[in-house]
């Protein structure tokens, strides 16, 4: 079978593979990449080297790294036609997780700042907190 | 030992409860002895508790769908016969505290176990037989996935024998729905009711998202898909979407009721204002997932009987599409006047403006379908047209409402609850009536009565109209939802009206059972004897009513858009079928308990949970787990349907077609 | 399994074809269909988890004048768990490649490794939740408490599952050997793995680091 689809492995499962060697390696890789990137981030998130402000978003594109890392290396998506559906189905999820988070974020900010309680209300709540 | 549960949660002190838990016990305690006295509890089991049959599983959906409509309705009378009685002076009949349990119990019931069963269960039906192909991609789960709901119904109805339900609307927000202020079972059977079906509606958005990309028939790529299987896949990849979000909402509110956490309380620094947003993430979506199969059921029935292909398949698709993406971006004007402010209304306020343009695309397509053809006026068609007056209208005050400043007065009005009962009536009710109409003879081999389903549809069309039309009025007059007293008499009128309505639709719903058994007494004069009596265009009219259990002998070729017409077309003209085919033995999957089984499981855990029974909470969630290792286990998946049958089967479809052919070509 | 001695059956999707969803040559095979089926469920997993991480990021800063993340949180348990996790994804990985060439052997043992190291994470966990809560700051605390340890309980409660299923699957390896149906759950359950990894880059990105930011 030449053509393998659809799924999370380039070959079914339970198939000869010969190609050992490949697989482990991606595993490799994908492990060396993603101990680096975790590194980076502890690293990043403690030294005082960085301009304070884009430390967060260093962070947070480090972290879309490594969430790569492991849909490549572990999870095998690849933008092979092969793998057409997998890859609609994540960007599907990944446009409903982006709306849901930074929809709820945005939506929150301004309630809370609209809605936050006067003074003495707040200072009411801060005394018995 | 037995948690919070004692004999008081009984409502030996009120009448209504009471003697409605009585009457229910005693009829389900006689339908158990007719079943038993006719000895069809081994039929049942067999041919479909157990079932993987997605038309089986379909069949059962919607009887769980128009059995809990009757509870819907029932609720609905209730509320209208309160406001009729209690103006002025008058308290009515029903207190405050019951009077919001039934609003409640209305809301949560017809959502979630009224529409979304009946909904599920067309597309169950019908999905598989119009892509060509046997079942869904994961028979067994569609079974669990059934129970699940089945489970949650159970749930729901047992809380007005044992206990209350919540008294907080049909969404229970917080701070309202929080322990302190809530601190009875009813909150915790909504939830916990909820939570147990929302599982298996999320099973089966994964089974149906996957089934349309990954099963299909030969050929059948995705331009040449019926309407209806485009609009169930966007409708399941909304419920992939959104229900995890109802799911963790309503475990966030558990967790608040139950261990004390501080999401939405008002102290320790709780936000309800961040429920609100949440559950109207998939509030929103909700009703889009409600909707879509809806258009979807009036594409079909349009173009059957308007005789013509549907007009602008493509932008159908398209529009589909962009409806199920923009869902995701409206949710907002639910809450517009919660203090977002300006800047965010607006956004949300345009995007749902935006939303109502692809429906407008879709209306025209469905009167240009009808425009040029030879519109028949089955009662299928009844409903679409009467869709398609109301549901614009409907609509409309939708776009309306979309208008942050007109919303901030009738935000939560009777204007509100007007439009969108005039949207999911005239939307998604009317849809399944029609669609109930046209796949009955499919499953059942013979048709409904035509003429008492014309009756039906008249009560439900001026029904509506009657009971919702003085609610926009009353909404501008400044009525507020849920009141359980009228303050201001010159409303009864209207109200007087709008109860004369909903007794016609109650009207209309007894007709449905009438029909229903007099179409069955005397079902000998409207047998189907070909499977196709619509003339239909889709692939499901191709085989037998009711099909075989494996739907088809071979898998259709599918060459165009339209499969089963243009084929049906080509053996009309060339006055003979196609080559028969190749036949083979055909594996199909087991049935199984597990589903069943599970069910019961999570009934108990969910019971247990609700009246803190922890004992049996554990043990009902280890049962679930065992029966589910148990299932695992086993060796055999499939039967074999032997080549014989399948054979035989096949030739006397054949046959009978052969001779509706020479009949057709004789009446030409 | 269907006994395979008869005429070759067509079922639903035993025959089917191995193609690109397309759709020309009939309905995908169980082998493409299920892990499909699988990846939407984690797909929806993942938007379950947004929301309770959009719930995070809003009550981050409703302490009540109860304890903060800087007081709180231990980054070096943090990269501990860290490493774990990351390492049993991999081991997990070379345990679907031994499994591949049907080797009980390797595939029980980096099974029951990537369990250990499963459990090992589990119980850092569980040793930074009791001790929060020892000193007062439970999740009952405060918003922010509240949920900090729903959305990393949570994450923690679907290592649980993961465990639960990494023994259910050894046993069933064990019991019926590397049939068709079992490789396919594996697979599912490595995906279902490497998901967990992912859900955790995120969490220890934005509540630990992030969180705990000068």
């Amino acid at each position: 079978m030449s053509e393998h689809e659809g799924e999370l492995h380039n070959v079914a499962p339970g198939e000869p593979h010969d190609n050992m060697l490949s697989e482990t390696l991606s595993y490799v890789i994908g492990l060396g990449l993603a101990l680096l990137l975790t590194g980076i981030s502890f690293w990043v998130a403690s030294t005082s080297i960085l301009w304070g402000p884009g430390v967060a978003t260093g962070l947070v594109v480090l972290a879309i790294a490594q969430m790569g890392v492991h849909l490549v290396f572990f999870l095998h998506i690849t933008s092979g036609p092969d793998n057409t559906n997998n890859v609609l189905a994540l960007a599907f999820g990944v446009l409903i997780v982006f709306l849901v988070m930074i929809g709820t974020i945005w939506i929150m900010a301004h309630m809370n700042a609209n809605m936050m309680p006067g003074p003495a209300m707040t200072n009411l709540m801060i005394q018995r907190g | 030992m037995f948690g919070k549960l004692t004999w008081d949660a009984i409502p030996f002190h009120e009448p209504i409860p009471l003697i409605t838990s009585i009457v229910v016990l005693l009829a389900v305690a006689a339908i158990a002895a007719w079943i038993t006295r006719n000895r069809w509890w081994s039929y049942l089991w067999d041919e479909y508790i157990t079932s993987t049959d997605h038309k089986k599983i379909g069949i059962m959906y919607i009887v769980l769908g128009l059995v809990m409509l009757v509870r819907g309705f029932a609720d609905a009378i209730m509320m209208r016969a309160q406001q009729s009685l209690a103006i002025g002076a008058s308290q009515g009949y029903l207190p405050p505290e019951h009077y919001n349990q039934i609003f409640s119990a209305h809301g949560t019931i017809m959502i979630f176990f009224v529409a979304m069963p009946l909904v599920i269960g067309f597309m169950n039906f019908v999905v598989p037989l119009q892509l060509g192909v046997r079942d869904v991609a994961f028979p067994t789960m569609n079974n669990v996935s059934f129970w699940l709901t089945a489970s949650g119904a159970l749930l729901v109805n047992l809380s007005l024998f044992i206990g209350e339900f919540a008294r907080t609307g049909w969404l229970a927000f917080p701070p309202l729905s929080e322990k302190a202020f809530s601190p009875g079972v009813g909150v915790d059977y909504y939830l916990v009711a909820l939570q147990v079906s929302g599982v298996g509606t999320l099973l089966t958005g994964v089974n149906f998202v996957t089934t349309i990309l990954k099963i299909r028939a030969p050929g059948m790529s995705y331009l040449r898909m019926p309407v209806f299987c485009w609009t169930a896949l966007a409708s399941n990849l909304l419920i992939i979407a959104a229900f995890p979000v109802l799911t963790a909402t309503l475990a966030l509110l558990m967790l608040d009721r139950y261990l004390g956490f501080h999401f939405f309380t008002n102290d320790g620094g709780g936000n309800s204002m961040l429920y609100m947003n949440l559950i109207w993430v998939w509030g929103h979506p909700e009703v889009y997932i409600l909707v879509l199969p809806a258009f979807g059921i009036y594409s079909e029935v349009v173009s059957t009987f308007s005789g013509k292909p549907l007009f602008g398949y493509r932008s159908m698709v398209f529009a589909t599409l962009a409806i199920c993406i923009i869902s995701f971006m409206v949710w907002l004007h639910h809450f517009f006047t919660m203090g977002a402010g300006a800047d965010v209304n607006a956004v949300f306020g345009i995007a749902s403006m935006i939303i109502g343009v692809p429906t407008g695309v879709k209306i025209y397509n469905w009167l240009f379908t009808m425009y040029g053809g030879r519109v028949r006026f089955t009662v299928p068609m009844h409903y679409a047209i009467g869709f398609m007056l109301t549901f614009v209208i409907g609509g409309l005050t939708g776009v309306l409402l979309a208008i942050p400043p007109v919303d901030f007065i009738v935000h939560n009005s009777l204007f509100l609850v007007a439009h969108f009962h005039q949207v999911i009536i005239g939307g998604v009710v009317f849809a399944i009536m029609a669609a109930y109409t046209y796949w009955f003879p499919k499953a059942f081999g013979f048709t409904l009565d035509e003429r008492l389903g014309k009756a039906v549809f008249w009560c439900w069309f001026i029904g509506f109209h009657l009971a919702f039309m003085p609610l926009y009025v009353l909404g501008f007059w400044g009525a507020t939802r849920r009141m359980q007293h009228i303050p201001d008499a010159s409303w009864a009128p209207w109200l007087n009206v709008a109860f004369v309505g909903a007794a016609i639709i109650g009207l209309g719903i007894a007709l449905t059972v009438v029909q229903l058994l007099y179409s069955i007494k005397t079902r000998d004069q409207r047998i189907d004897i070909t499977g196709d009596p619509w003339d239909g265009r889709t692939l499901e009219w191709l085989t037998l009513s009711p099909p075989p259990h494996y739907n088809f002998a071979v898998l259709p070729d599918v060459h165009g858009e339209e499969a089963y017409w243009t084929r049906k077309q080509t053996a009309i003209k060339q006055d003979q079928l196609i080559k028969e085919p190749d036949y083979q033995p055909i594996e199909m999957p087991l049935n199984t308990p597990t589903g069943v089984i599970v069910a019961f499981f999570a009934s108990v855990c969910g019971f247990a949970v609700i009246w803190y029974i922890w004992w049996l909470a554990i043990l009902g969630l280890v049962g679930a787990f065992a029966v589910m290792v148990w299932y695992a286990w086993r060796d055999e998946h499939e039967h074999i349907i032997p080549i014989e049958e399948v054979r035989a089967n096949a030739r006397e479809r054949r046959r009978i077609r052969m001779e509706h052919l020479h009949n057709l070509s004789q009446s030409v | 399994m269907s006994t395979a001695s008869e005429a070759p059956a067509v079922g639903l999707t035993h025959l089917g074809s191995e193609d690109t969803g397309l759709g020309h040559r009939g309905p995908a095979s169980k082998s493409i269909v299920v892990p499909y089926g699988f990846w939407l469920f984690i797909l929806s997993d993942m938007v379950l988890f947004s929301a309770l991480f959009a719930t995070y990021a809003s009550l981050v800063r409703a302490t009540d004048g109860g304890p903060t993340t800087n007081q709180l949180f231990d980054r070096n348990l943090v990269a501990i768990e860290t490493l774990a996790l990351l390492v049993s994804s991999f081991v997990c990985g070379l345990a679907m490649i031994a499994a591949k060439r049907k080797n009980m052997l390797w595939t029980q043992g980096w099974l029951l490794v990537t369990g250990l190291l499963g459990v090992v994470f589990l119980s850092i966990e569980i040793y930074e939740f009791s001790s929060m809560i020892s000193e007062g700051a439970g999740p009952q605390r405060s918003a922010f408490l509240s949920s900090f340890f729903t959305l990393v309980g949570c994450h923690g409660a679907h290592v649980t599952c993961g465990l639960l299923w990494i023994g259910t699957m050894m046993a069933q390896i064990w019991a019926k050997g590397f049939r068709q149906d079992i490789m396919r759950r594996l697979l599912c359950l490595s995906v279902f793995w490497h998901a967990l990894d992912i859900i955790w880059v995120a969490i220890f990105t934005i509540v630990y680091l992030i969180g705990t930011l000068p």
